[in-house]
C-alpha cells in the first residue's frame, strides 16, 4: 500500500510537514509532585514525577547533586499484541535516553543527596511515543517547581515513501526507510536526544534533523499553552 | 511494586482524633456517611489498541484497565473452556510509597483478589469462548493498573475489569474445514453476571465502606466481598493483621449485597448499559 | 531599567544585554541572559530579577518555622517529617537538656509517632540535614486542631503583607492559624468555623495568582457570619 499519494498525503491524509494532532494537560495526578498526560496522534501516555526526594538506598545519593531516574513503561494493552509486563530491552533502552535527554535541562546541583523519579507510562502507543513520552515528562518536571534550564521538547522525523516527512506514525515507522528522534531545548537551542533507524543520505540526515527541530519548536508553544493554562488562568500578563 | 505499606504511613495523632471524634457521631472525614462510596467516574473505549478498556476513578484512587483477547490452545484438563487471566499492578505514579520492580505481597494480593472475584462469578462464559475444540479458544487477558492511590484499590481495580470486560469489542471467527476464518463482525464478550465487590475497614468498632487511604492507615482491619446479580457470595478476602466478629462480618455480608446492588446499576448506568 | 513583572516558564528568557540586573532567587544566567528557572511570576526591579515560583516542594531554610510530624525516633533523635525532600532532626538532647542519658531518659515520654510538632530550623547546609529545635513558646507539640497541607510556595501570600491576611482570617471566624513556612498549618477553634477557615486556605491554594483574592476570601469568610 502506497504511504505517500499523489497529493503528496500521507497514509493518515496528513501533509509530509505535518504534526498529528497533540493535546496535553498539566497537573492530572494528585500524589504526584508533578504530572502530566500527552495524546499524541493515538499515542497516550501519562507521566508522574516525584521529588526532589531522600535517597533510598542511601548509597544511589551524590553529595553535591540530584540523581535522576527514569523509567518508560508500557502497559500490557499499549499495543496490538499484548506485552508483557515485565520491562523489555526496548524499554530499557528508552528509559535511559530519556533520562540522558531530560538532564541537561535539570539544574541537579540545586538538590544535592536527593533523588528524582520520572515515571512515564504508555497507555496506548503508536509510533513516536518516546518523543511524547519526553515532552510530557518536561512538563510534569516544570509542574512538580524543578529548577530548569529550559522544557525539552520532543519530536521525530523521517523519511517514508521516498520524502522526508514529520512525525512518524505507527504504520509509517513499520514500513518506512528512517526514523530520527530527536529532542530539544529550545532556549538554549541544543539537541539532547538524537537517534536514527534507517539509512540517509548526508543531505537528508540535514533536512531531516532540520525537520524535526521545527517539529519540537511546535511541540514546545504546545508545552507552553499546557503550563500556561495550569498556571495561569489568562494569558495577560500580571 | 510496594504498596503503602501500612506500617510506612504514619497517620498525625490530630487526623486520627478527629477521624474518631466524627466516627462516634457516624460520620467520616470527607463528610460522607459510613456506608458510602466516593464519587464513582467510568470512561469506556479510552484505548482503541485494546479489545476493551476503562479508566475509573473512585474518589482520587484512579486505575485503568484494559482487555486484549488473542486465540490460544486451551488447558489441556478444559478443552472447552475459553481462558481468563488477571493481573493487577500499583504504578509507581500512584504514591510516593510505589516504587518500580516486581509486584510484592501486597500488589499479587490485590490481583489475584481481582481475578477470584470475576472468575468465581464466572462473569464469563468461558464455555462460550470455544472456537475448535481442545485446538483454539478465545484468551481473554485483563490488566489493570492504578494510577493514583487513595485507598480501596479492590474496589476501584475490580471496578475498572468489569466494566472493561462489558465494553469489550471481539472479532468473531467462524470456523470452516477446521480452519478459522475471521470475519468483519464485532461482537462483546458473551457475559453471564456482573460481579461486584464492596470493601470495608474496621477502624476501632467502626465498620467503613470504601476506605480513604488515611482510614486504610488507621483501620485495624478490611474486608473485600464480591456478590453477582443472584445476590451470591462469589468471593471474600479478609486483609491485614486486625480481626472481626462473628457480628460484624454478618453485618459486613448483608452491606456487600446491598450496596453491591447500588454499585452494580450505578458501574451498568456508566458504561451505559441501562 | 523598567520595572516590571510577568509570567514566566523554565526557560524564558527575563532580561538580556543588561549587566546591571543581579540574578536572584530562581533565575539563572547563561551568557548574557537571564533565564527562569521555574514556573512563576518574573520581578524585575531597577537591579535584581528574581522568580517568584508557583510550584515546588519545601527547601528548609535555617530560622524557618515549620510544622512537622514525628515518624521514627532512636535512642538519640526523633525524625521529623516536615513536608521537604530533606528529613528534619530533633536530639533528644536538645529536649532533655544537657544531663540527658538515653538508657535512663525514654524519647517517647516527650514525643510520639504521629505528634505533629511546630519546630524551628536551627542549622542546614548542602552537606546535612535540617537540625530542629522547640525551645521557644510558640514551639512544641500542638495538641489540637485540622491539618491542612497547601504547595509553600502559596505561604507569604496565606500570611499577607505583614501578616495582613491571616490576622483577617483569624479575626473575622475567632480561630487560631498556625502557619509553617513548609506549606503545613493547623486550624483551631470552633468545629464550624475551622471548616470555612479551611475552605479559605484551599481557595488560597487553588487561586493565589488571580486578582481579588483577598476580597474573595473576605466574602467567604464573612459569609458565614452575617
Amino acid at each position: 500500500m502506497s504511504l505517500m499519494s499523489e497529493e503528496g498525503l500521507r497514509v493518515d491524509g496528513r501533509r509530509w510537514d505535518e504534526l498529528r494532532p497533540i493535546k496535553i494537560e498539566v497537573g492530572v495526578l494528585k500524589n504526584a509532585d508533578g504530572s502530566a498526560y500527552i495524546e499524541f496522534g493515538k499515542n497516550k501516555i501519562i507521566v508522574a514525577v516525584y521529588g526532589p526526594k531522600e535517597a533510598h538506598p542511601k548509597h544511589i545519593a551524590l553529595p553535591d547533586r540530584c540523581v535522576l531516574r527514569c523509567r518508560y513503561h508500557m502497559q500490557p494493552f499499549s499495543v496490538d499484541e499484548r506485552k508483557n509486563p515485565a520491562p523489555s530491552r526496548r524499554e530499557i533502552e528508552i528509559s535511559k535516553i530519556t533520562r540522558e535527554a531530560l538532564e541537561p535541562a535539570l539544574i541537579l546541583e540545586d538538590y544535592p543527596r536527593t533523588v528524582i523519579d520520572v515515571f512515564i507510562e504508555v497507555l496506548q502507543s503508536d509510533g513516536g511515543s518516546r518523543c511524547a513520552g519526553i515532552t510530557a515528562a518536561s512538563v510534569a518536571l516544570a509542574d512538580a517547581g524543578i529548577n530548569m534550564r529550559d522544557l525539552v521538547a520532543a519530536c521525530a522525523a523521517g523519511k517514508v515513501g521516498g520524502r522526508i516527512v514529520l512525525d512518524i506514525n505507527d504504520e509509517e515507522d513499520k514500513t518506512g526507510e528512517a526514523d530520527m528522534p530527536v529532542a530539544y531545548l529550545p532556549n538554549l537551542k541544543q539537541i539532547s536526544l538524537l537517534q536514527l533507524d534507517g539509512k540517509l543520505t548526508l543531505d537528508e540526515y540535514r533536512s531531516c534533523l532540520d525537520l524535526a527541530i521545527r517539529g519540537c519548536m511546535s511541540v514546545y508553544s504546545l508545552q507552553r499553552d499546557a503550563l500556561m493554562r495550569r498556571y495561569f488562568a489568562s494569558e495577560v500578563d500580571v | 511494586m510496594m504498596m503503602a505499606k501500612r506500617s510506612s504511613i504514619i497517620v498525625e495523632h490530630l487526623k486520627k482524633m478527629q477521624m474518631n471524634e466524627l466516627l462516634a457521631k457516624g460520620k467520616r472525614v470527607d463528610g460522607r456517611g459510613l456506608v458510602d462510596y466516593r464519587d464513582l467516574r467510568i470512561e469506556t473505549e479510552l484505548i482503541k489498541k485494546a479489545n476493551g478498556s476503562a479508566m475509573v476513578s473512585l474518589g482520587n484512587t484512579q486505575v485503568i484497565a484494559g482487555i486484549k483477547v488473542e486465540l490460544d490452545e486451551p488447558f489441556p484438563d478444559t478443552p472447552d473452556k475459553g481462558l481468563f487471566i488477571c493481573n493487577a499492578e500499583v504504578l509507581p505514579t500512584a504514591s510516593a510509597y510505589a516504587e518500580p520492580g516486581p509486584p510484592d505481597e501486597d500488589a499479587i494480593e490485590l490481583a489475584r483478589v481481582v481475578d477470584r472475584g470475576i472468575r468465581e462469578s464466572e462473569m464469563i462464559a468461558l464455555d462460550k469462548l470455544v472456537l475448535i475444540s481442545g485446538k483454539k479458544v478465545y484468551a481473554v487477558f485483563a490488566d489493570v493498573s492504578v494510577l493514583n492511590t487513595d485507598g480501596n484499590l479492590f474496589d476501584a481495580t475490580s471496578y475498572a475489569v468489569v466494566a472493561a470486560l462489558l465494553t469489550a469489542k471481539i472479532p468473531r471467527y467462524e470456523v470452516k474445514d477446521d480452519k478459522l476464518i475471521v470475519t468483519d463482525e464485532s461482537i462483546t464478550l458473551p457475559i453471564n453476571t456482573v460481579p461486584v465487590s464492596v470493601t470495608m475497614a474496621r477502624i476501632g468498632s467502626s465498620i467503613v465502606v470504601d476506605p480513604t487511604l488515611d482510614e486504610e492507615a488507621c483501620m485495624d482491619a478490611r474486608i473485600t466481598i464480591s456478590t453477582d446479580e443472584q445476590g451470591r457470595v462469589c468471593a471474600i478476602q479478609k486483609g491485614d493483621s486486625g480481626t472481626f466478629t462473628i457480628e460484624q462480618l454478618e453485618y459486613a455480608a448483608n452491606i456487600a449485597v446491598n450496596k453491591g446492588n447500588e454499585m452494580r446499576a450505578l458501574i451498568k448506568s456508566l458504561c451505559k448499559l441501562g | 531599567m523598567r520595572e516590571f513583572r510577568k509570567y514566566v516558564l523554565p526557560g524564558d528568557v527575563i532580561v538580556e544585554n543588561n549587566p546591571h540586573v543581579k540574578p536572584s532567587m530562581n533565575v539563572v544566567k547563561i551568557d548574557d541572559r537571564i533565564h527562569a528557572t521555574r514556573v512563576g511570576i518574573a520581578e524585575v526591579s531597577q537591579n535584581t530579577v528574581k522568580v517568584i515560583p508557583l510550584s515546588g516542594i519545601y527547601i528548609p531554610r535555617v530560622g524557618d518555622f515549620v510544622i512537622g510530624k514525628i515518624i521514627d525516633y532512636s535512642s538519640l533523635a526523633w525524625t521529623v517529617d516536615i513536608n521537604s525532600c530533606f528529613m528534619g532532626y530533633l536530639l533528644a538532647q536538645e529536649v532533655f537538656g544537657r544531663e540527658f542519658t538515653p538508657s535512663r531518659d525514654e524519647l517517647t515520654s516527650k514525643f510520639n509517632l504521629g505528634d505533629v510538632v511546630a519546630c524551628r530550623i536551627v542549622n542546614f547546609d548542602r552537606t546535612r540535614d535540617p537540625l530542629l529545635t522547640v525551645a521557644d513558646k510558640d514551639l512544641g507539640k500542638i495538641g489540637d486542631g485540622e491539618l491542612v497541607r497547601i504547595s509553600p510556595t502559596r505561604v507569604p501570600r496565606l500570611i499577607g503583607k505583614r501578616g495582613s491576611m491571616i490576622q483577617m482570617i483569624e479575626q473575622l471566624t475567632r480561630c487560631k492559624v498556625i502557619v509553617g513556612q513548609n506549606g503545613v498549618i493547623v486550624v483551631s477553634g470552633d468545629r464550624d468555623a475551622r471548616s470555612i477557615v479551611v475552605k479559605a486556605i484551599m481557595l488560597i491554594d487553588e487561586e493565589m495568582h488571580t486578582g481579588n483574592i483577598t476580597q474573595r476570601v473576605k466574602e467567604l469568610l464573612g459569609g458565614a457570619y452575617q
